[in-house]
This record gives structure tokens, sequence and C-alpha cells, in this order.
């Protein structure tokens, strides 16, 4: 009896796994080719962020073109690298949707790795003028623009402004500082309160690199070549960051859950990171509401390039080249990202999607005060910010090189030499780059 | 009526291939055909899609690549310490769960087993978040007054290996017993009861039957976990991010992050993945060798 149960069990589970993927291979979500002529598919993972902007641009598209039909498959960041990365190496790019989320910094590396996968989009006759400059950049290769610039990733410097009034600060203080006077600040704040200002994922150098930027530093040259051995601004990026961890003003933690709660939960008075922040910041404890303010990040000392502006992040939109519907895609993007303040206005206050889009900085919604930030208009100051932000070369082989900073970082931290590390590092690179 | 000319050995023989079939088409398809493909993608390199043949380039290349060596110490320094400290632990548990005379067996048998249960991914997480400056270990250590101030486990090269020593010990161990458990169920009692009649301590008989007894087993769980460990990638990626630096990185996690987060080199990866393949081999080859004296 028993044993008959079993199989009868193990048949059904069998069977029922088979159904399961005869189905997932018929979904016509999976892949841009059966789609008729007015459907277009769309990878990207943030439901409260990218994809909710997604479906508000096709509900606004729709409206001229009631044919037209969006679908977005939600697909984690990593996995849409994945599978970019699968279907470009096999060839076979059936599987890839019409359009994806890119990653700002691996944008290069994807189009040139695989450039029969992508299409560009000079054809579409969007404005490229009308976009910030630097995030325009991330996204052209060889002369052609390949992306449709989506979200912002200026930084902004947030802060508690009750722990600092607490220690005697305002929000002043704060503003257009040196990290020298952060730490100095953020020592004082430390002691009083017993707070630590900022927080970070160890092993990854997010801070680091957004200090080299700000400075107008890269780790790659115009040419993409490797320019992090002898590189003042990397070198000062790093010993800044050393300072801060050894003073307890920064903290190391160990995943992003954990860094998110650490300000959530209100045990770390701030955070430095790209402006998608601020979605993170407002969807914590209800009670910090009107505790938080805004003011932009420190910058390096002894630097003649040095600002307090940076970026972290970004993405851009780009079309495959299973894009069966060419002219839709254009057309589509165009109407909506790439063209209406509407559009802009309507994913701002919902989602706290701030774009590149020029135009859109000017509309009043950006203007308006925000409560959770005592009644500041925060916005504007990061549109403020993203019109300030030195350039940066990420190069094809951006994640090579973040690798080979955080493994310099970890030695120097431990107590190794910044000029040996850096040279190692540099040559890691050299020899990753030399396939 | 209609007489079958064929022998019997060669029907069964037949009738016997005919069932091994669909098992061998599905290897050879499914395993075998990658296999070579990546056999002739390590041979190519190039950026992506745009692959060129390049000989033993690859090959000759990763012995000057200082993180992929750095990843084979690292993987290596787990085998050599974790394996050795697993399998012991896994005899010695089995041995005493063996016992007749133990009680609740059957709840002590689950719970060692239990571990093996559970996904790579979530204990490693579980154990990241256990290990981290603000985690159970540490607050324990602090409360206790070990520790003045936290240690950043995670952040130490040495202590981020420790951790992934000790997440696989209490991973793989109750796996490790279980087949020790299986293969103890032959061993006749009446082994032991002439051993104690004769005089042989616990220990004795540990030593002189249990271990003995038990070679091909133990010689099995030795290849399989030498393999397992060689091959480590979970507890890499999400336990410590191979960090800090590359510091606790093994060689699959680098293997992954030249296919997926660098610039695609899938040929370089695919090189590697065949030294990994050879590694395991001349162990298991060696292994055999040394373990096994049944001729």
């Amino acid at each position: 009896m028993k044993k008959n149960f079993l199989v009868t069990l193990l048949a059904l589970v069998l069977s029922l796994s088979l159904v399961a993927c005869s189905n997932g291979g018929e979904k016509p979500a999976e892949g841009g080719d059966e789609t008729n002529g007015e459907t277009l598919t769309v990878w990207c993972w943030d439901p409260a962020f990218n994809i909710y902007s997604m479906n508000e641009a096709a509900k606004l598209y729709q409206k001229d073109h009631p044919d037209f039909e969006l679908i977005v498959v939600e697909t984690p960041w990593d996995d849409v690298q994945t599978k970019l990365s699968t279907a470009g190496a096999s060839g076979d790019i059936s599987t890839l949707p019409d359009i994806v989320l890119m990653q700002d910094n691996a944008f290069q590396k994807n189009v040139i790795s695989f450039p029969d996968v992508f299409t560009d989009v000079e054809g579409s006759g969007i404005n490229f003028d009308d976009f910030a400059a630097g995030k325009v950049a991330y996204s052209v290769v060889d002369g052609k623009h390949y992306g449709v610039p989506f979200d912002n990733g200026a930084v902004i410097a947030a802060y508690r402004s009750d722990v600092l009034e607490e220690a005697g600060f305002t929000l002043d203080d704060f503003t257009d500082i040196t990290w020298d006077e952060y730490l100095e600040k953020g020592k004082v704040v430390l002691e009083k309160t017993g707070h630590p200002l900022l927080s970070c994922i160890s092993n990854e150098v997010d801070v680091v690199m957004m200090m080299v930027q700000s400075a107008g530093g890269s780790l790659f040259d115009a040419e993409g070549n490797p320019s992090i051995a002898d590189n003042e601004i990397v070198a000062k990026s790093l010993e800044t960051y050393k300072a801060l961890k050894d003073s307890g003003v920064l903290v190391e933690v160990s995943n992003w859950d954990q860094y998110i709660e650490s300000f959530q939960a209100g045990r770390v008075a701030g955070t430095v990171n790209g402006c998608w922040i601020i979605g993170s910041i407002t969807s914590g404890d209800p009670e910090q509401a009107g505790h938080w303010s805004i003011t932009n990040m420190p910058k390096l000392v002894g630097l003649d390039t040095a600002t307090n502006y940076s970026n972290n992040g970004g993405s851009s939109w780009l079309l495959t080249a299973n894009c069966k519907n060419k002219d839709l895609a254009y057309d589509f993007m165009k109407s909506t990202f790439g063209s209406s303040v509407e559009f802009y206005e309507t994913i701002l206050p919902s989602a706290g999607a701030l774009s590149c889009y020029k135009p859109a900085g000017e509309s009043s919604v950006y203007g308006e005060p925000q409560e959770f930030f005592g009644g500041d208009s925060i916005y504007q100051k990061v549109i403020d910010f993203s019109g300030k932000v030195p350039s940066n070369n990420t190069g094809v082989y951006y994640y090579e090189g973040r690798s080979a900073i955080a493994d310099a970082a970890a030695k120097y931290i431990a107590g190794a030499d910044l000029a040996e590390e850096l040279k190692a590092a540099q040559e890691q690179v050299l020899f990753q780059m030399g396939q | 009526m209609f007489k079958n000319k064929i022998p019997l050995s060669v029907k069964q023989n037949r009738a016997g291939w005919m069932f091994l079939l669909p098992a061998v088409i599905l290897i050879t398809v499914m395993n075998f055909y990658p296999m070579f493909n990546a056999l002739l993608l390590s041979f190519q390199s190039g950026k992506g899609a745009s692959l060129e043949y390049a000989g033993l380039y690859n090959y000759t290349r990763m012995f000057s690549d200082k993180v992929f060596m750095q990843s084979m110490f690292n993987c290596f320094f787990y085998l050599v310490i974790q394996v050795p400290i697993m399998l012991v632990l896994a005899l010695i548990l089995a041995s005493v769960l063996n016992r007749k005379d133990l009680r609740f067996k059957g709840l002590f048998r689950t719970a060692i087993f239990l571990p093996c249960a559970t996904s790579l991914v979530s204990y490693s997480t579980i154990f990241r978040s256990l290990f981290s400056t603000d985690g159970l270990i540490n607050t324990v250590l602090l409360k206790t007054g070990i520790l003045q101030t936290a240690y950043d486990f995670l952040g130490h090269p040495m202590s981020a290996r420790f951790v992934i020593i000790i997440a696989l010990i209490w991973r793989w161990t109750g796996y490790n017993m279980v087949f020790y458990l299986a293969a103890l169920q032959n061993i006749d009692y009446s082994v032991y009861e002439a051993a104690k009649i004769d005089g042989a301590s616990a220990w004795d008989s540990f030593w002189k039957i249990t271990v003995p007894l038990l070679k091909p087993t133990i010689l099995l769980t030795l290849i399989m976990s030498t393999n397992g460990t060689l091959q480590l990638f979970d507890e890499s990626v999400n336990l410590t991010s191979g960090g800090p630096g590359s510091m606790s990185m093994t060689m699959s996690h680098y293997i992954y992050d030249t296919s997926f987060r660098f610039v695609p080199n899938f040929g370089y990866s695919a090189a590697m993945s065949f030294v990994i393949l050879v590694l395991v081999m001349v162990l298991a080859i060696i292994q055999m060798k040394v373990g096994d004296k049944r001729d």
C-alpha cells in the first residue's frame, strides 16, 4: 500500500513538473519573437521603480495607440546579465525581449562584447542634447547612441537632522564640506550621540568609486587603459576611506539588507549614495519623517579637480537585435522617455524616479516641498547636483577595475603599502584585459 | 510455431542495452557533447561572442593570473583543513549513533542530517549574518566579555576562510555520516562483541575494526568531498562574496566572474574549468592508489 502511494506521488510530481516546463516554454512573455505587431517585451527589475515607470510609459503611449501592448517581465539585474551573456555567446538571441534595462556601468561591456545582440537608437529621433551629457556618454559606443537614458544616479548625502542637532550641528555644517571636515564633525557626532554617519557594504567599493568620480577621476583613461597605479585621486580616495573606517564614523555591514536597515532603524545617522536611495530612506520608520535632510557629498582634500558631486548607479534602456518592430520601439521610447515632460511628472512623485531629461527638471513637480525631508525641495537639489557631476570613463573593463580596487582596499586596510597595492591592481586589470 | 534462433544471452544483452539507451542518449547529449564543446571553447580566446582559436594560450595564461592562483590556494586551504575534520567528525558521530544502547537514535540522526536539507544559498546567507559585526556570534562574544569590541570575521582573510570552513562542516558532516551509518549496518555486531570479550577497548575496536572495514566508504566520501570542495561556489559567493578582496574566493567563483561579471571571456573560463577537472582527477587517482588496497 505504502509503496503504491509513493509511486503515485512520484509520478504526480514528475508529470506536474513536466507540465510546468511545457507551460514555461509557451509563455509569450519569454521572447520578443512571438509578439504581434503592436507588442513590446521589456526586462527590468524593480517593481516600485523601473517596472512601475515602464508601465506608466505604456499607459501614456496607449492613449494615442490603443492597440499597443507592453509586457514587462520582472528580471533581476544579475539574471539580465547572465541571460544576455548566454544568448550572446550562443548566438541564439530569440530568447531576448525587445528592450532591456542596462546598468550604465555594464553598458559598454555588453555592447562591445556582443555587438550583434543590440540595436542602436540613432534612428529613433530622440534629441540626446536634452539629457545630461555625462549620462548620455555611458551609452555611446563607437560614436553611436545605443541607450535611452533612464534614471539618475547623482550622489546625495543624507543626514538625520535631529541627530546632527543633538551634536550641535546643522545641515549647513555638512554642506559644501571636505571629507576631512566630515571626519572631524563625524567624530563629534559619534562621541555625543553614539551614531556613525555612514555605513557601507564590506567588499563593495561604492563609496570609493563615488569619491574617485567626484574629483573627475576614473580607473581608466580615455583610451580605455587602466590608470590605477600612480593615480593621485584613487590613492586619496582609498586613504580617505581608511581614515573614515578607522575612526568609526564609517561602519561596514555585510550585505545590502543590513545597509538599508542600518539607517532605517536609526543606528546610522546618514548615508552617501546615488539619489535612488531616497526611496529606501522614505520607506523606513515613519517616525523618522521630517528628520531627514539632503545635501551634497563631501569633497576630497588636496586635489584641484575635487567637487562635491558624483554619480553612483543609474541605468538606461537598450534595444536588442531581437526587436522585430524597431519602428514601434523607437516611437514608443521617443514619445515617453525621450520627450514627455508629462510622463516624468507622473513617475517622480509616486516612484521617486528622477530623470536625466533636462526639460523635466524645470517642471514645477520637481520644486514641490517634501514633508519627509522637513519641507525641503529635495528633487530640485538633486537635479541641480546632477548637472555638476564630473564625467567618468567606465571603460569596457569597469568590473575588473572595481574588483582590483576592492582587492587593493582590503590589503591596504589590513596594513599593506598603498602605492604597491595600486600598482598590483593596475597589473591585475592589465592582465585581465590581455585576453 | 515460430522459433527464435537468437541465443538467450544475446537477447538479454539487447534488452539490457534497450533499457540503458535512453540514459545513454541523454547523458551523451546533455553531458558529453557540452563537455567536448567546452574543450574546444577552452582553446579559444576573445571578448564575448568574438572568439578566435588561440591554442594553449588560456592554459599558459592562467598560471600568471594572480587572482586564479589565489582562488586555487583558497580551495586547497579549504580542502586540507575542512575535509579531514569533517570526515573524522562524521566517522565519530556515525559510530556513536550506531551503538545499540543509544536512545532517541532517530532524533539524533535526523538532527545531524538535517543541515543537508537546507539550500546552499540560504545557509550561506544565514552564516553571513551570524558572523557579521552585529551578528549573533559577535553579540555573544561581547556580552560574555570574551571580546571588547566586535571582531569583523568576514573582513579579515584568515577568519573569513575559517567561517567558510565552519559553515562547510556544519552543512556536510551529516551527509557523510549517513554513508558511514549505512556501511556500519554491514558490520556484524558480533565482531564487536567478540572484540569486547577479548578485552578490546572502544577506542581499539574503532580503529581496528570500524575504520578498516569502512575503508571503501571512507575512500568514497573522501573523493566526493575533494570534488565538492574544489568546485565550491555558493559559499564563496553568498557567505563572503570572495572577500575581503578576493582572499576567500574559490575557483568556481572566479570562473563565474570571468564569464558573467567581467567582460565575458568564456574561453578562459572553460580552460579554468578543465584545470579543476584535471585536479579532481589527479587527486582521486592518488586517493584510490593510496587508499584502495583491493587487488
